[in-house]
């Protein structure tokens, strides 16, 4: 009798517990209407159209553990919005000014486009784990709807001059207006190729704006002494066309939401010098932090010897790529999903890489997907470690990049290494 | 931290502003979020007013011996110092191998009565920003006028500049070797980087008000006071002269962080407003930190927040009156650590 019991109390436990399961997080009590939940799974690059795109204002970076906070766009007041954490994926790609970056290159402030998914393993999740239809659901206070997406694990983050340039998308500049130390620009996005007329949109521009021509840097003052912009008034802008760095700064007559213009580039020559400095500025990070990549196949040998299939992530300045040359020597590491080294720690991640020719530089053919260089790369080692198997993260780098040691928050430090190295949890961001 | 060992094993050493704690950058008043990260700085800091508080660690780290004074009075990159101290970077030679630059510099004092400087070797390359008047360089538009050489040594004749400096993975076992993010290579181009930086931190203190700390308040009936202030250092001169007497002023509640007090209608909401009956000068020396002036307001709202000792934010009659962020003010129902930020956010190595 006692066992029969037990017995009950258990089932009804597990039917509690299972039916608890099935309804966290979805915020319905129908599942057959509940919408499909996809989430990335290890080795398969998700396809960007069953991404949420959202965007807001950088407010806080952590870049050892590549995540930070965004205060994210909604229809209600932006202020009151609390900052919303954010990771990027081990694949996931950053871009500034039109060039690859890293989250470290973004000056806080910065409006970002994101392209993001659910966590793809809740359970380690270095982010909040939010309800997923949380994106659907009104924060309340005059915040809106929107503004705390379960999908925080970015696959893309640009800002407006990298989004602009791959959506082909101008900023056609219509009336300024300068009043009391402020500017008021009114301009559209517009489609390059034409299209359907935007909606005209208001932005504020002061002195601490700044202007690029060519190779010169401009001051407002200067840009207004040329008669370019009005000193007091309007000035009708005449659709020039020009692309915008945006961020944020509190805005007066309580308006819910105006973005703030940082830059200017009023030139395609300013454009692309601004893009080659930072292009500049993420190779030499990337042949000091290798190339991440992906284990996609191992063939085991004997006594430790392997022959290693890699995917490249994508997102990286192609000449980095080309430097991957069949018959030339490579050198392997393993890393977590923050891409931290795991191994070698304090003695640089040349020293416990797996190191051997290169076998084979294949490129994928057919449609790449986002995340994802295309690029395969083989190699075969004497040194095949538990940080190199399939669908895990790994760094590599070929033999002509430099050796040198990286700072202490980049790596984990071998076996002194503790739990939260490897996993970072949630703790670091507020709760408001 | 710098030691004398290699760079990157240092774990990096948690480091908070004290309230009037000044951070200066290009030369000019600046927020900590206005310097990238990697960016080579100069801190002056003492230990934690009270431990108890702290926002940063007050326990020292068992295997790197970091320094326990972690409460910053001043914070400033590397052309801050120079501007501040009278010194220049004096360009010796530069070797170009590889589309990477070794620089051999000394980092002089003006007045040359001063001892020889001991040399120093710093990297660049294509990341490396030469600012020239108004002109925004890259390392290959020098080559190509040939002020630079592509490969090779060349002798730069001990020309005097400023530099940005930041830290990059070196080479070669090399304990440390700074690498030079900016070059400006003449008083034009330093005068415009100032500017430009003093334009953004002006907006930023319009927006968020002045800090200071409350040195006297005289009570009168039924709240109302004669509240006698001292601004904090640092900032624009243009800002301290918008505080004239006969004009209108506010003051609300701060915390140590200089978050303000009032929640989410706004830091005027809740502010303690009233005319400027006096604005002094201070004369003689005015200690770091400091702006040396002094502001004598009268309030019928005299609050909890504002007596002696306590930190506030005042803010001229002519800033616009704007809503903060919400990370930037604490909240209605605030948590202890939305007052009181513990340094649980740091990692420890």
């Amino acid at each position: 009798m006692a066992h029969s019991s037990s017995f009950i109390v258990l089932c009804s436990w597990l039917l509690a517990l299972g039916a608890y399961a099935a309804n966290e997080g979805q915020g319905t009590k129908n599942q057959e209407q509940a919408p499909e939940v996809f989430r990335p799974v290890a080795g398969s690059f998700p396809p960007i159209e069953k991404a949420h795109t959202y965007q807001g204002e950088l407010a806080f970076v952590d870049h050892a553990n590549r995540r930070g906070s965004i205060r994210v766009q909604g229809p209600g007041i932006f202020r009151s919005t609390e900052p919303n954490p954010f990771t990027l994926l081990p694949y996931g790609m950053v871009r500034y000014r039109g060039a690859p970056a890293e989250l470290r290159d973004i000056p806080l402030g910065t409006v970002l486009h994101i392209t993001a998914f659910l966590p793809p393993d809740p359970k380690t999740s270095s982010v909040p784990v939010l309800p997923v239809d949380n994106r659907n659901r009104d924060a309340n206070h005059r915040r809106g709807v929107g503004v705390f997406p379960a999908e925080n694990h970015a696959l893309l983050v640009e800002d407006e001059a990298s989004y602009c340039q791959r959506m082909g998308l101008t900023w056609k500049l219509k009336e300024a207006d300068f009043q009391d130390l402020q500017g008021t620009m009114t301009a559209a996005l517009e489609r390059k190729q034409g299209g359907e007329k935007p909606v005209e949109q208001k932005l504020n521009y002061d002195h601490a704006t700044r202007f690029w021509r060519g190779r010169d840097c401009l001051t407002l003052t200067e840009v207004v002494a040329e008669g370019i912009l009005p000193a007091s008034g309007k000035k009708a802008m005449e659709g020039r066309s020009v692309l915008l760095g945006l961020t944020w700064k509190p805005t007066p007559g309580g308006v819910f939401l105006r973005y703030h213009i940082s830059d200017v580039w009023l030139d395609a020559s300013a454009s692309e010098r601004a893009a080659k400095v930072q292009a500049e500025a993420h190779k030499t990070f990337i042949r000091s932090r290798w190339v991440p990549g992906w284990v996609d196949s191992v063939e085991y040998g004997k006594f430790g010897r392997a022959t290693v299939t890699v995917t490249l992530f994508g997102g990286i300045d192609p000449t980095l790529y080309a430097d991957f040359q069949q018959g030339g020597q490579a050198y392997l590491n393993g890393a977590e999903n923050t891409l931290k080294y795991t191994e070698s720690g304090s003695a640089g991640p040349t020293q416990m890489a797996a190191r051997g020719p290169i076998v084979e530089v294949r490129r994928y053919s057919g449609e790449i997907p986002t995340g994802c260089s295309g690029i395969q790369v083989r190699f075969e080692t004497d040194l095949i470690t538990e940080g190199i198997r399939p669908t895990k993260i790994v760094r590599m780098r070929p033999a002509s990049w430099p050796d040198v040691h990286l700072p202490r928050e980049e790596y984990i430090n071998g076996n002194a290494g503790n739990l939260e190295e490897r996993f970072p949890t949630p703790a670091i961001f507020p709760k408001y | 931290m710098e030691f004398k060992s290699e760079f990157f094993r240092s774990p990096p050493t948690p480091v908070a502003l004290l309230p009037y704690g000044m951070v200066r950058y290009h030369g000019a008043p600046a927020d900590l979020r206005d310097i990238p990260l990697g960016t080579i700085l100069n801190i002056k800091a003492f230990l934690p007013p009270d431990p108890k508080n702290s926002s940063v660690v007050t326990t020292p780290n068992h295997w790197y011996p970091l320094p326990p004074e972690n409460h910053a009075m001043l914070i400033e990159d590397e052309p801050s110092l120079c501007l501040r101290e009278g010194k220049t970077w004096r360009l010796k030679e530069v070797d170009m191998k590889n589309d990477q630059g070794l620089v051999v510099a000394t980092c002089e004092s003006k007045d040359a009565a001063e001892a020889k400087a001991p040399e120093q070797k710093m990297t660049l390359d294509a990341t490396t920003r030469f600012w020239r008047g108004r002109e925004s360089l890259k390392l290959a538009d020098l080559i190509a006028e040939g002020t630079w050489p592509a490969s090779g040594k060349k002798s730069l004749g001990g020309q005097s500049v400023l530099l940005g400096l930041c830290w990059k993975p070196c080479p070669d076992g090399i304990f440390v070797r700074y690498h030079i993010s900016d070059i400006w290579l003449d008083e034009t181009s330093t005068q415009r980087a100032i500017q430009s930086q003093t334009e953004v931190h002006k907006s930023l203190i319009r927006s968020r008000w002045m800090p200071a700390f409350v040195d006297n308040v005289e009570y009168g009936k039924f709240g109302r006071a004669k509240v006698t202030v001292t601004l904090f250092g640092g900032m624009d001169p243009a800002l301290y002269a918008d505080f004239k007497k006969g004009g209108q002023t506010a003051i609300n509640g701060a915390e140590n962080t200089l978050k303000h007090a009032g929640g989410s209608y706004g830091p005027a909401h809740m502010a303690s407003k009233g005319p400027i009956l006096e604005v002094v000068k201070t004369s003689g020396a005015v200690p770091m930190g400091s702006s040396g002036v002094q502001v004598t307001m009268e309030t019928d709202l005299i609050i909890e927040g504002i007596r002696p000792g306590r930190v506030v934010r005042i803010r001229a009659s002519d800033w616009p009156n704007l809503y903060v962020p919400r990370e930037e003010y604490i909240g209605d129902h605030p948590s202890v650590e939305d007052r009181f930020p513990s340094p649980a956010l740091f990692p420890r190595y």
